[in-house]
């Protein structure tokens, strides 16, 4: 990096800007309001959530409590791999499961080259998008989200937000609480692409496979088949 | 990238022989705008969301001095390296230098077309780096040795067929039959797994820069991005400096626009944040990372009569609803860019002398405008740009002389309707029997394809004149 | 125009237009313009011709020549400002006036078509939306099966789609047979079709596959230099549809030959 180039490249910037001073730049963007939002598919955040998740193509389940949760992945496994073997990230929230009322146990680390299925906690989740949000960390690995064949993903009712604005919001409060992470990951599918002539195929480089289980006492009984009736065949 | 925008007929012609190609892109030209237009009424509220992110990219524009100073300031205190580029050779330049610094051999990368405007892999293979591109599309075509011929779906001018061919010939694995999309995708995968966990220097583009906080925004289907973001120990972002936004909300709010008329997705797989290299609190990461900041002329538009191309947010709806585009591909273009978006930016960023042809390959039909979710005037832009040819006489000098001898004509209003009165109803009488002509002197492009309709009888103005002067005649003193 | 009736006996005029023929339809198709008189006095209007018109600019506009398009356009603008309304039988012109004057020129003379362009219309909007036009007793224009064709301009800068199709199920009892595609350009582009041939040749075959496809008799529009650009192609191709003008059907005027066709 040559210096020059910085202060020609800022030179030149300058010279095509406004030049106005910082205070009347905030004030003009804040005067610029909110963008919409796509509506959510149902009234109540959960069953939106749940649905948008399924439109894109992931899989999911509710559980009223951890306990139902551990029980959630451990059937996820065997209906899918007919297999205990699972990778979980060192995130307490996941170290602090019951763990001993599915029969399971996850290796607490990162996904070892092989390992089928990786197992992540969310920050929150995106009802708009259908997207669970990570942050990279010693909790959180990046081959887990990344690399597994399965991926399964835990959200606290909650912690589900409405819209990408909210989503912000509660990751601005996160970050001046403890400091910005390294990566902020929504994640809204199973990878995919669609680059050979058009046709989609799951499984690009990621997961082919993303399972949701959202839990909380309060997510609605009917939440999970009003979202399956609303997110079609 | 190397230029040929000259020979665009040339590449034109060559595009429309290929018939398997041509029936290639009038699926594509059907399909992609159908997924665009149901992804946007199921939004529902398109205009209001343009007009709302039109106004937010004016205004980063506007301000670009504060919002670029203030990107730095955070991107550093995140941890990050700033660089500044003025052009390709600069960016390039400290690209190598950070990978020989580091003795790296083996670069993974994520889709960038900055990176293709500089030529990069072909400057960092040449110093003796292997590159590999990550994305499914790219690594396609850097396979084939070709160039991209979409912003977005860079491979899909090639039929799965050619894929496999390409693959069986490329990978040495052995017997296999490839005979899926799928099988093809699952083999990509397992080679380019390895590359990931070998690449000792990650380089990816940005969707965009945030000004508050210092981030970078990576969005992917394939989550191949987010792989040569978190393993490599070195990362290297390259993009222009045209691309920050002030808040983290501006991005995913132009999100929303950018996938729909990209895909027809409302948002991609992985939509990724990044801040810079690995802290305490991280179990993986870059160790370093760095910002490659490049201009190459986008200062120059800024300041200059096509500064809101910069708003484009290369979604590729453009080219997906161009029929120049659909007819004949993205390689006629000779360059990065092609169609609507590709005809504004090739001149710009490299010379009209060289690319003008491209504005010229245009109806102003106006569907591109119509779904251009940053509110270009596409059409508009092309024009001027063919008004900057025309003033610059790089057209040939039969149209310039054509168009001037016929304004001027107009502007003579007597001799105009002497002259067509002369004129027409000669050719109406060579013409009245067969009613067309296969052939006709000076309409040599038009009878190339279609016969010239021969008038009808006499103008319009004479015989409303001669009809006027009888009325006249007619009417009592 | 009607001079056989005796002063006292003409209704007042509803509208007094000016029409603006459009230079192709001066040289190639004479029969729109008289179509267009019709139609207008049908609807009630006193219809004039001012006599120095020639061509609205477009061409020299559209090639980048504004140092052309701009006295062309003033000189349109002050022979057409006295009217009370202009009206064009063609989208491209109409949006020349109303969408283009107004960004080619500047000060004064962009205040002059500001006020030109809001009381400019293109010939089936004038009618459909503005006069109103209706039936009435006048029996309906019998038709063969008709498909239209949506000139880009007219569609986009002007937003015409449903005035034709309502005129054409008013005045003539027809419903127009869907071509596929029918949003999509049909390659003439002014100059692009000549210095683009192959490409334009390429544009205005699958049009013609299109309209072909629908099976009808008549392809329609509102624009001669698409039509004439399809007919041209269709000639070619020997291909038996006919290319004709929306005002012409209208107004029934089919005894003549269709664009492109010799005498029968």
């Amino acid at each position: 990096m040559t210096p020059d180039a910085r202060t020609e490249i800022l030179a030149r910037v300058r010279g095509a800007s406004r030049g106005a001073p910082a205070d009347s730049v905030r004030r003009e963007l804040a005067g610029l309001g909110s963008a919409p939002a796509a509506d959510p598919p149902a009234a109540d955040l959960a069953t939106a959530f749940l649905a948008n998740v399924l439109r894109n193509r992931g899989t999911v389940d509710c559980a009223r409590n951890r306990s139902e949760a551990v029980k959630a992945v451990g059937d996820y496994l065997y209906r899918q791999l007919r297999s205990q073997r699972l990778v979980a990230g060192n995130d307490p929230n996941l170290a602090a499961m019951p763990w001993r009322d599915s029969g399971l146990l996850p290796r607490f680390g990162e996904l070892e080259p092989g390992a089928p299925a990786a197992l992540s906690y969310a920050r929150l989740g995106v009802a708009e998008t259908g997207a669970v949000v990570t942050f990279t960390g010693k909790g959180n690995p990046a081959a887990n989200n990344l690399l597994p064949a399965y991926h399964i993903v835990l959200v606290a009712s909650d912690t589900v937000v409405p819209t990408m604005e909210e989503a912000w919001q509660w990751i601005g409060e996160e970050m001046a609480a403890t400091g910005r992470p390294r990566g902020i990951n929504f994640i809204a599918g199973p990878s995919s692409t669609a680059d050979i002539e058009g046709q989609l195929v799951y499984g690009a480089h990621g997961p082919h496979s993303w399972h949701v289980i959202l839990m909380g006492e309060e997510v609605p009984a009917d939440a999970l088949e009003r979202a399956r009736a609303i997110a079609g065949p | 990238m190397k230029q040929n925008s000259e020979a665009f007929l040339d590449q034109a012609h060559d595009a429309l022989q290929d018939s398997a190609k041509v029936r290639r892109r009038e699926l594509m030209a059907s399909f992609t705008p159908l997924a665009r237009d149901a992804a946007m009424d199921s939004f529902g509220k398109f205009e209001a969301l343009r007009n709302h992110v039109k106004r937010v990219r004016q205004h980063a524009l506007d301000n670009l001095g504060h919002y670029l100073v203030q990107f730095e300031q955070e991107a550093l205190a995140n941890g990050n390296r700033v660089h500044f580029a003025r052009d390709s050779a600069e960016m390039n330049s400290i690209v190598l230098n950070i990978c020989q610094q580091h003795g790296a051999r083996r670069i993974a990368k994520g889709k960038s077309m900055v990176t293709e405007e500089t030529g990069l892999n072909d400057y960092l293979q040449k110093a003796g780096l292997a590159v590999t591109e990550t994305d499914l599309g790219e690594y396609i075509i850097q396979q084939a040795g070709e160039t991209p011929s979409h912003i977005v779906g860079p491979a899909l001018h090639k039929s799965a067929a050619e894929i496999r061919e390409l693959f069986l010939a490329r990978h040495d694995l052995g017997e296999r039959s490839l005979e899926t999309t799928a099988d093809l995708v699952g083999e990509a995968r397992t080679i380019l797994r390895q590359h990931f966990l070998d690449a000792e220097v990650g380089i990816i583009g940005a969707n965009a820069l945030i000004a508050e906080n210092g981030y970078s925004m990576l969005v992917t289907n394939e989550g191949n991005g987010d792989l040569c973001a978190n393993l490599p120990t070195v990362l290297i972002v390259c993009t222009t400096v045209d691309r920050i936004l002030p808040r983290a909300e501006d991005a995913t709010a132009m999100l929303r626009l950018l996938v729909r008329s990209a895909t027809g997705q409302p948002q991609t797989c992985y939509t990724s944040f990044y801040s810079g290299p690995r802290r305490e609190s991280d179990l993986d990461g870059p160790l370093e990372a760095h910002i490659v900041l490049l201009d190459n002329r986008r200062t120059e538009i800024m300041a200059g009569d096509y500064r809101e191309m910069l708003e484009c947010i290369r979604c590729g709806a453009c080219l997906n609803h161009c029929p120049i585009y659909a007819s004949v591909g993205g390689h006629s273009y000779g360059w990065v860019y092609p169609g609507p978006m590709g005809s504004v930016l090739t001149p710009l960023l490299t010379s009209l002398e060289k690319s003008h042809l491209l504005p010229n390959a245009c109806t102003a039909c106006g569907r591109c405008a119509e779904v251009c979710p940053a509110g270009i005037p596409l059409p508009d832009l092309l024009r001027d740009l063919r008004r900057d040819e025309t003033a610059a006489k790089l057209s040939p000098s039969r149209w310039r002389l054509g168009m001037r001898l016929h304004a001027w004509l107009a502007r003579h209003p007597r001799l105009y309707h002497r002259l067509t009165g002369l004129g027409i109803p000669l050719l109406h009488r060579l013409g009245r029997t067969r009613g067309s002509f296969r052939r006709l002197p000076m309409a040599d492009g038009w009878t190339s394809q279609r016969d010239f309709p021969a008038p009808q009888s006499g103008t319009f103005m004479q015989q409303y004149r001669k009809a006027a002067r009888r009325r006249g005649a007619r009417r009592p003193q | 125009m009607r001079t056989d009736q005796p002063e006292q006996h003409r209704p007042p005029p509803r509208f007094r237009v000016s029409l603006f023929v459009t230079c192709l339809a001066d040289l190639f198709r004479p029969s729109v313009a008289f179509a267009s008189i019709k139609l207008l006095q049908r609807a009630g209007c006193e219809v004039d011709v001012p006599l120095q018109q020639t061509c609205c600019g477009q061409p020299a506009y559209n090639t980048g020549d504004f140092d052309s398009a701009i006295p062309l356009a003033q000189q349109t603008i002050e022979m057409l400002e006295p009217a009370d309304y202009v009206v064009v039988p063609s989208g491209s012109c109409a949006g020349m006036i109303v969408h283009h004057y107004p960004r080619l020129l500047e000060g004064e003379w962009q205040a002059r078509a500001r006020e030109l362009a809001a009381k400019t219309f293109e010939l089936t909007t004038f009618l459909s939306d503005v006069a109103r036009v209706r039936r009435g007793r006048r029996p309906a224009v019998s038709l063969p099966t008709v498909t239209y064709h949506d000139s880009c301009a007219g569609l986009r800068e002007l937003g015409i789609r449903e005035q034709p199709r309502k005129l054409l199920r008013d005045l003539c009892q027809t419903e127009v047979k869907e071509l596929k595609q029918t949003e999509v350009c049909c390659g003439f582009g002014g100059t692009f079709c000549a210095k683009m041939p192959e490409i334009s040749g390429k544009m205005v075959g699958d049009k013609l596959d299109n309209a072909l496809a629908t099976g009808a008799d008549i392809l329609a529009g509102g624009d001669l230099g698409c039509l004439l650009n399809i007919a041209g192609r269709a000639r070619r191709l020997g291909k038996p549809i006919e290319v004709r003008h929306i005002a012409e059907l209208l107004a029934g005027d089919l005894d003549g030959p269709a664009i492109g066709e010799g005498r029968r």
